[in-house]
């Protein structure tokens, strides 16, 4: 609270300190000579100084410095097209190196369908070969088997004629009939 | 009781000030030390490495000179009025420093709110606009100020009279006045709490609730000095985009 009092009394105890009386002084409105002076002086000096010194100094940095920031972004530009540039080309190279290989990729399908269908035709073949040789290996068989069949139903047929009527039946009679009874 | 000890001084009391020394008072200390100020802020900034990024007193010289360039010149001028960043700089680095010693305590008063440096800084502004006027425009611009283009020749007298009365007499009336009236009356206005508050809190009294009743007049005179920042700031920033438009439209009539 003191430190309150102070400030304001720092504030307030303004005749006291300026040691003026009411009503001393011009009105408050006429500027004083040596205020006009002195604000003037101060002014004008601090004007030059700072047309013909520090702005020009000031200014000179921060141009130098824009510079620089620009002359980092036209460089980070340059490289940027520069490795846009790199990517494209590596794009189209990529592009070629596609087409190139799809175009051996097809060349190689093209051959490899052709040697397969080659294959398949000749391997086809021999089956069918095969297939002949086998049917007739078996046709060779069942011709065989249906000769012993034959054989043995006429030998059993005969007995048993033999045995039914006493007498030993023709032998082609026997084989006609067992050819039939077979054929049916 | 309170009303004797609640005792309003004379107007001189407040804003004239005891000699330091012979014609060197508290007015021409600001003015001295706003000057010294600048020159210093600048002179240091200046001194520091401009090729790093900004920071500090460069920083704040920088942005200054960046907000006066972008934030007045462009705005008034163009481009063509970059030359005049050096003094419209000034002008606004000056009135600021000389505005904000009305709430910095022991000083606890602006320069501006003295007759003499607005009047002394709006006179200058007149000397410069018109010189720039001539300068560019020759004697037509006397012409071109109080007969803006369009005007019906049998409204020129009375148009001429009025825009010579406004662009010749009152502009720099009014660049003087705008600034010392807003910062007397803020000067005014805060030693009006101040000795409210001071004598509540020092007035011999039974009544025990007047004391405490000093916080009202204390924070209005809290809210009044954070008010006053933003007049100092103001009036340096109305006072030099005034400027600028003067001397910009001296410069190119046809904007």
């Amino acid at each position: 609270m003191l430190t309150i009092v102070n400030h304001l009394q720092g504030l307030t105890h303004l005749a006291t300190e300026a040691g003026v009386e009411a009503g001393e002084g011009p009105g408050p409105i006429v500027p004083e000579l040596k205020e006009l002076a002195w604000g003037a002086g101060s002014f004008i000096v601090f004007a030059i100084a700072m047309r013909f010194w520090l702005f020009p100094r000031l200014k000179a940095g921060m141009e130098a410095r824009y510079a620089g920031i620009r002359a980092d972004h036209e460089a980070a530009d340059a490289e940027r097209a520069s490795a846009r540039a790199e990517v494209a080309d590596y794009e189209a190279q990529l592009v070629a190196v596609k087409a190139e290989a799809a175009a051996k990729v097809d060349a190689a399908r093209q051959t490899l369908e052709a040697e397969r269908q080659e294959q398949l035709t000749a391997l086809n073949a021999r089956l069918a070969d095969e297939r002949a040789a086998a049917a007739a290996e078996t046709e060779a068989a069942k011709a065989a088997v249906r000769d012993q069949i034959h054989a043995a139903v006429a030998d059993v047929a005969g007995r048993a004629g033999e045995l039914a009527t006493g007498r030993v039946p023709d032998a082609a009679v026997v084989a006609r009939v067992v050819d039939e009874v077979m054929a049916r | 009781m309170l009303a004797e000890a609640f005792k309003f001084p004379e107007i001189n009391a407040i804003l004239r000030w005891q000699d330091i020394f012979t014609s060197f008072n508290k007015i021409a200390l600001i003015a001295v030390a706003a000057a010294v100020i600048g020159i210093v802020v600048f002179l240091l900034a200046g001194n520091k490495d401009a090729k790093v990024a900004p920071k500090g007193v460069r920083n704040l010289a920088e942005t200054t000179v960046e907000f006066i360039e972008d934030g007045i010149v462009m705005q008034t001028m163009g481009k063509s009025g970059l030359g005049w960043t050096p003094f419209l700089l000034s002008l606004f680095i000056f009135i600021y420093l000389c505005n904000v010693p009305g709430i910095i305590p022991i000083l606890q008063m602006p320069a501006t709110a003295r007759m003499a440096i607005p009047m002394f800084l709006a006179l200058l502004v007149w000397v410069v606009y018109n010189g720039v006027g001539f300068k560019h425009q020759g004697i037509t611009y006397l012409t071109h100020t109080i007969w803006p283009p369009g005007v019906p020749v049998a409204l020129k007298p009375l148009v001429g009279v009025i825009e010579f009365i406004s662009n010749i007499i009152v502009r720099p009336f009014s660049l003087t006045v705008r600034l010392f009236a807003n910062m007397l009356a803020g000067h005014i206005l805060l030693v009006t709490f101040a000795l409210l508050t001071q004598s509540l809190i020092t007035a011999e009294t039974q009544q025990l609730l007047l004391k405490p009743m000093a916080i009202l007049p204390f924070f209005m005179l809290v809210f009044l000095t954070a008010f006053e920042v933003l007049v100092a700031f103001l009036q340096a920033y109305i006072f030099t985009i005034l400027t600028a438009v003067y001397i910009g439209g001296a410069a190119h009539p046809e904007h």
